[in-house]
């Protein structure tokens, strides 16, 4: 892989940020065409109020995985991680612990599921791929099993105000998580000697390692903070659904993988940026409401997806190539 | 510190694989199973089990291939489900073409998911993992153009495809696996088409810098696994007996697992078929036995998963060859 480069060369840094300003381009002309086509219905606040909602929820996941897919690994299992928390919630609030401690144990529970990935891939060195595909049927499976199948009601003050509550009465919640999670994994990304470290890793673990970076650290804790936040997804989504369901998150990290690598990551690792990802997230996001607007049925909506997720990443290549031969 | 030895040695390869390991957990669960359940070592139940493997095993075939060269392919399950759905509908009454020409559809479509997929890969240059990814969604949305009108199979020589049992015991589909398997591994020891896969599987700067046609390989490995998936998708509404749009959602991840235990390395250059098929016989009987004895229906996912991260993670830790830094 060519792409490979070194982080920080002034070049591919230039190259980075016109992607991403381009896919913002790619989304306001999306917003602009939705907004005229689906006039009377897309900014009312039926519609509004959930399409941001559900972006949170995918956006909240996806700032992190993106750190693992930068690092030159991939998480499978969020789906899996997503259902499992949300029927652990649901549980526990069952057996009446308080909302806070719920809130705490499930973060906690992602923490575990995603250290035991990152020790897998990291201490056992099991190809990411196949390991977070054992791991997604081993936690959807735990969820199923917990909860007997059975979607069980989740109602409490706090877990309630995760997903539906609103700031000032106007904002709601979810988006509030998302632009904190965004923030943080921003600056880290791009601005901390701990970003430039899962850049260097993705590039080049093996100059990466000799010039003293603790390769599988970095990859451990990757993976660690993505299980924390995809567990955190999963308790937006009990929040928005009011239930915890083993089906919850099912499909969704090919949706989420998909925003993501539209962001502009690659899946080898050591190019992608958190900015690129949020506008993947929300390109797909207005695209999916724009389409449910239009009345276009379910299943067709697939081969859109998939169209432009292909369309896109050949866009990346044939730009990518060109660069190549100018230089 | 394991020796490098010198001569190739197809046992000493063959232990090198995951699936010894697999075999060992085989040989337990075997016999918990046939102490959990007497109907379990039965030859009813075994004639069954080979029967159901068929569509998998099928697949398996054609994804070894693609794996070997270094690819991915997750578009099988939904090539399988086109290439099902519309020769059911084919085979509608009032529409009712003479069944080769379904035959000669299926392989088509087969054949040009295979061509889409390795021209998208080979000439854009885009990830395998993406580029199928994003025809598995498409090709699902296809699927379902047909799904208003509910086609069954009523076609005797398609029904009869995957319901035979030769003697009444061997079934007809068993055969079909072993032949196709046979034949793969005849082509990947004798034909210059195999070693050329594996050589680009093993390194594909060096495979290009030794002249072979890389881009069409690979093109061609994407059109055995699409052919392959298509064979699956007509073994699949033979079974079934009707066309329905989302026949074979979920497949490409069973049969990853069999063709990942059964030895075949993600990145590819390193795999062989005997191992893909044991491993293919090994997880059907499990899944199988957990039924009979019982288990919960939820907990077999748990299971299947395990087994899965447990091989891989075994093999991962047999297969070191020296400290790992990184």
């Amino acid at each position: 892989m060519a792409e490979n480069g070194p982080v920080g060369i002034s070049k591919k840094r230039h190259i980075r940020i016109n992607n991403t300003a381009i896919l913002f381009i790619i989304l306001t002309v999306l917003f602009a065409i939705s907004s005229y086509v689906g006039r009377p219905f897309f900014f009312s606040k039926l519609n509004l109020i959930p399409m941001i909602n559900n972006l949170s929820f995918i956006g909240i996941v996806a700032a992190v995985l993106t750190m693992v897919m930068v690092t030159g690994e991939i998480d499978f299992s969020i789906g899996g991680n997503i259902g499992l928390t949300a029927c652990l919630t649901a549980l526990l609030l069952e057996k009446g612990l308080p909302g806070w401690l719920v809130v705490v144990i499930a973060l906690a529970a992602g923490a575990a599921m995603g250290a035991f990935n990152g020790m897998l891939v990291t201490g056992v060195g099991v190809n990411s791929i196949i390991a977070t595909i054992g791991t997604m049927f081993i936690w959807r499976g735990i969820g199923y099993t917990l909860t007997n199948g059975e979607s069980i009601l989740a109602m409490n003050p706090v877990i309630d105000f995760i997903g539906r509550g609103f700031i000032f009465k106007v904002i709601p919640f979810p988006i509030v998580i998302l632009v904190i999670i965004f923030v943080i994994a921003y600056v880290v990304m791009d601005h901390s000697k701990w970003g430039r470290k899962i850049y260097a890793v993705g590039s080049n673990p093996l100059a990466s390692f000799l010039s003293g970076i603790n390769v599988k650290k970095i990859k451990f804790i990757s993976f660690l903070l993505c299980g924390i936040t995809a567990s955190l997804g999963g308790l937006v989504l009990t929040s928005l659904t009011a239930v915890g369901m083993p089906q919850h998150g099912q499909g969704l990290e090919l949706l989420i993988i998909s925003a993501i690598i539209l962001g502009g990551t690659a899946l080898g690792g050591g190019r992608g940026s958190i900015l690129g990802t949020l506008a993947g997230v929300f390109i797909l996001s207005v695209l999916y409401n724009f389409l449910t607007i239009m009345n276009i049925y379910y299943f067709y909506m697939q081969i859109v997806q998939g169209t432009v997720l292909i369309l896109v990443v050949s866009a990346y290549e044939i730009r990518q190539l060109m660069i190549k031969k100018r230089v | 510190m394991e020796k490098v030895t010198k001569k190739y040695s197809p046992i000493m390869n063959f232990l090198r694989t995951p699936t010894p390991t697999l075999i060992g957990i085989y040989v337990v669960m075997l016999l918990l199973f046939s102490l959990g359940s007497e109907n379990f070592l039965t030859l009813q139940n075994m004639r069954g089990i080979f029967n159901n493997f068929a569509v998998f095993g099928i697949m398996a075939a054609g994804i070894t291939v693609v794996m070997i060269g270094g690819g991915f392919d997750l578009s099988v399950g939904s090539a399988a489900g086109l290439a099902g759905i519309v020769s059911s509908v084919l085979l509608m009454k009032g529409i009712e073409i003479y069944t080769p020409y379904v035959f000669i559809i299926a392989v088509l479509i087969g054949c040009l998911v295979g061509l889409i997929n390795g021209l998208i890969i080979t000439k854009v240059g885009i990830n395998p993992i993406i580029t199928t990814l994003g025809t598995l969604a498409i090709i699902r949305g296809v699927c379902y153009f047909w799904a208003d009108l509910n086609p069954r199979v009523y076609n005797l020589f398609i029904q009869n495809l995957g319901r035979i049992y030769i003697g009444g015991i061997f079934p007809i589909t068993t055969l079909y696996i072993i032949v196709a398997f046979a034949i793969l591994a005849l082509i990947f020891k004798f034909t210059r088409f195999g070693r050329d896969l594996f050589t680009i599987g093993g390194n594909e700067t060096l495979a290009r810098l030794a002249g072979i046609p890389v881009d069409r390989i690979k093109i061609i490995s994407y059109m055995i696994s699409g052919f392959f998936a298509a064979i699956a998708g007509l073994l699949l509404i033979s079974q079934l007996g009707s066309g329905r749009p989302e026949y074979g959602t979920g497949a490409e991840l069973e049969v990853l697992t069999i063709v990942v235990l059964g030895g075949v390395v993600v990145g590819g250059g390193r795999g062989n078929l005997l191992g893909v098929f044991i491993a293919l016989v090994i997880i059907q009987t499990i899944s199988n036995g957990m039924v009979l004895i019982d288990l919960p229906v939820f907990l077999r996912m748990v299971v299947k998963g395990a087994l899965l991260v447990l091989v891989i993670a075994i093999d991962a830790i047999r297969s070191r060859r020296h400290l790992q830094l990184y």
